[in-house]
């Protein structure tokens, strides 16, 4: 036996196993044919065993063959959907990890992100990659659904798709709101606090809704963990349900929509032969999905590695309103809407107009054309929609509409409440003790980046008296030595009240410890 | 190579940057890791000043100096050397501080330093026993109080401010020199004036100024002031015991600051 057995015969015997288990977890693809697949070569055998694929395992299966050639240009589709449901499964698995250090009670959420941060190896890069991938995830998703708009994707068969979409969007907007009041910081609680009050004012049922998302009349431990099991088993499952619809319609009933001027523009047959052709999902198709994983995945660990940073305010506080309280940028039109009015008019009726706008947008909408020039007047509301966000968006940044006193604004300024700002930016060991009066002392005497900072100081209240804002404004800036390792540093302006004439004061204490992070 | 296979090749490129970045950044995770508990523990010791300088320096002094026959001194040696031992305290300073801080003393563990016989000593400061603050509040006051430690035992030396702070020298008006007396000298730790202190140990002083006039026939609303803050016992407000508020403030200010405290109580209305 020992000699018939030569070493060709062990390899080929090897191959075989080996095909033979390759075979069966790929689902009917030899070693050969995986090869090929990966190379991007055609098919090796026949019949073209990558078809069987999509009948024998289950994730080829929900994958749809072939697309049309031109449903797969990159310019028509930005692959933004894909980016979408990529950015969803980023968020759950980078979420569930993070579940395991969350406490979802007030006394314990803030010190277990601060546990997190300081404790937990990859910690800090871990909540970077999760709040990251929430930002991005609403980006996506409602880029994604200017995108169906434009091209006139949301029309006949694909109307309730479209709606399924705007669920979806729905969805992923509450995900990221709700996930805002999970660190139970000073943002957080503000922005929740003011989001459930809209709730409040609602019309009918608005203090039932409330009290039902707070579990008090005061958003506190029930409040948090209602918020917390909606964001991770309620909204993500209703999310998982809707995204398997949603996907579904596209990949089984209408695929992807072609270019609008494909389908029904005036051109050549050949043209319009060569745009419809199948392109198979195995290769190509699915090599170029991994490739743009590859790239999301590449770029949120860069950003998330060096210089995104997930802000983290100091704990929540009922007693203290936040001097600018900032909605979550894509909530920002709201806030602006908000300033303009009546919040229960501002902050329910009118948003919930414009969802249930988007809502029927199909059924509005009967043109049956798709191409921009035969649609001029949808285009251009869609259009003015998206201005109109964008200006209500910027109505709603703290910088418009909101008179912060003179003296309060430039201190604010200087030392914001939260985050770093000029003053908390200067190097430790410049901070000198000392009284700096404006107009007296000279700023080049002092440490450069303290001189800058005192510089821009003595501006702004300049700026002010000049305006008619601070008359008569005397201004010092005194820094003490306060403890070992710990500075404070009061900004006083003192100015002539033009109504009342009397003396006005406002200071502030602001102390620094060496060992506070001076960087963003 | 066609499309495909530049897509597999920077596919696999990317991702193992991506991998490199992230074990990368395991490396560093140690030094991180300590530098971010330093700089929270920075940011505990700045929110605890300010919690020190609203709640506990109107009894404890500005600097954690105390107030003599009000409040004992946080700052000095004996505090980081021998008050842990002194009242038989078995855990930590830390503990000692969270504990007091939290629960309050009803009675002082040296009655014979405090008016009125230190009763009552100090209020619960916690939620968990009525006051107002939250527990990691109380954290990072007893942060800040620690770290007078290296200033008490005298390692680190502080710069003192060559003049004194203008505004408090300068201001004019008698009324504003006045409130800064008012802080300076502990009224504020046991009175309350609405939106200036909260004090409870002692009658509000909201409306000083016109209740003053009523409280004894034939005295003026100023004699009746100068001399409850001489003489405390010399009128006690119902309900309120007499022995509580120091006497020795005729000794404590001078004439200067005396009348500008007057001026800004009378102005209290």
């Amino acid at each position: 036996m020992i000699k018939n057995l030569s070493i060709q015969d062990l390899r080929s015997r090897g191959q075989e196993l080996l095909d033979e288990r390759v075979r069966a977890i790929t689902a009917g693809l030899g070693l050969k044919e995986l090869r090929a697949v990966l190379r991007g070569d055609p098919a090796t055998e026949r019949p073209n065993p990558r078809y069987r694929v999509h009948i024998t395992s289950f994730l080829f299966h929900i994958r749809p063959r072939y697309y049309e050639k031109a449903s797969t240009w990159f310019t028509h589709t930005f692959r933004l959907g894909y980016l979408s449901t990529l950015f969803f499964l980023i968020e759950i698995i980078t979420g569930v990890i993070l579940m395991i250090y969350y406490v979802p009670s007030p006394t314990g959420a803030y010190g277990s992100i601060l546990e997190l941060q300081s404790r937990i190896p990859f910690g800090s890069l871990l909540r970077d990659l999760h709040r990251l991938g929430a930002e991005a995830m609403v980006a996506f998703v409602a880029l994604h659904m200017l995108r169906t708009y434009l091209t006139g994707s949301y029309k006949k068969e694909r109307s309730f798709t479209w709606l399924t979409g705007v669920v979806l969007l729905l969805v992923t907007l509450f995900l990221s709101f709700s996930g805002y009041l999970l660190p139970w910081d000073q943002l957080a609680y503000w922005a929740v606090t003011i989001g459930t009050s809209m709730a409040e004012s609602a019309p009918i049922l608005g203090n039932e809704v409330n009290l039902l998302l707070r579990g008090a009349p005061d958003i506190g431990a029930g409040g948090l963990l209602r918020f917390y099991l909606l964001h991770v088993v309620f909204v993500p499952l209703l999310g998982i349900l809707v995204l398997s619809i949603h996907y579904y319609k596209v990949s089984r009933e209408h695929g992807i929509s072609l270019p609008a001027r494909i389908e029904e523009g005036d051109i050549p047959k050949e043209a319009k032969k060569d745009a419809t052709q199948r392109i198979d999902y195995l290769p190509n198709l699915m090599t170029h999905e991994i490739f743009l994983a590859c790239l999301v995945i590449f770029a949120i660990v860069v950003m998330a590695a060096t210089f995104y940073n997930a802000p983290l305010e100091h704990h929540a506080d009922p007693q203290k309103t936040p001097l600018d309280t900032k909605a979550p940028w894509y909530f920002l039109w709201i806030q602006g809407l908000l300033k303009l009015g009546d919040p229960a008019l501002m902050g329910i009726v009118i948003p919930t107009l414009v969802f249930a706008l988007l809502f029927a947008v199909p059924y509005i909408d009967r043109n049956p054309y798709r191409m921009m020039s035969r649609r001029p007047v949808a285009v251009a509301l869609g259009l003015l929609f998206v201005v109109a966000v964008l200006v209500f968006s910027y109505m709603g940044t703290p910088q418009w509409g909101i008179e912060t006193p003179a003296a309060v604004r430039i201190v604010q300024d200087l030392a914001p409440e939260e985050g770093i700002g000029p003053l908390r930016a200067i190097p430790y060991d410049q901070l000198q003790p000392g009284v700096y009066e404006v107009g007296v002392t000279d700023p080049t005497t002092l440490p450069s980046d303290l001189g800058l900072v005192f510089v821009e100081f003595e501006e702004q209240v300049q700026e002010a008296e000049e305006a008619g804002a601070l008359p008569d404004a005397q201004a010092v800036m005194v820094i003490e030595d306060w403890q070992a390792d710990l500075k404070k540093v009061t900004p006083r302006i003192v100015w002539t009240d033009p109504e009342s004439e009397e003396q006005k004061t406002y200071e502030k204490h602001i102390f620094l410890h060496l060992d506070r992070r001076r960087g963003e | 190579m066609g499309r495909t296979q530049l897509e597999i090749l920077f596919g696999l490129i990317l991702v193992s940057i991506a991998v490199l970045i992230i074990i990368f950044v395991g490396f560093n995770e140690e030094d991180r890791m300590v530098e971010e508990a330093h700089s929270q523990h920075g940011e505990a010791i700045e929110v605890g000043a300010e919690l020190f300088e609203t709640n506990c320096s109107g009894c404890h002094g500005i600097k954690g100096e105390g107030i003599p026959g009000l409040a004992p001194a946080l700052s000095d040696a004996h505090f980081f050397t021998g008050r842990v031992q002194e009242v038989g305290w078995e855990g930590t300073l830390e503990d000692y501080i969270i504990s007091t801080v939290s629960v309050g003393r009803t009675v002082s563990t040296r009655p014979e330093l405090y008016v009125g016989g230190g009763k009552p000593a100090m209020p619960a400061w916690s939620q968990q026993f009525g006051g107002p603050l939250r527990d990691d509040q109380v954290q990072n006051l007893a942060d800040f109080i620690l770290n007078w430690e290296a200033t008490a035992l005298g390692e680190v030396e502080l710069a003192e401010l060559p003049p004194p702070t203008p505004g408090a020298e300068e201001a004019a008006d008698p009324v504003v020199r006045g409130q800064q007396v008012y802080s300076a000298a502990g009224c504020a730790g046991c009175h309350a004036i609405e939106g200036i202190s909260n004090g409870v140990v002692g009658p509000g002083l909201t409306q000083i100024g016109s209740v003053a006039a009523t409280r004894v026939d034939g005295v003026s609303a100023e004699d009746y002031i100068r001399n409850s803050i001489l003489n405390p016992n010399a009128f006690v407000v119902e309900g309120y015991q007499s022995n509580v508020m120091p006497q020795n403030y005729g000794q404590q200010l001078s004439n200067q600051e005396l009348d500008d405290l007057l001026e800004f109580l009378l102005a209290q209305e």
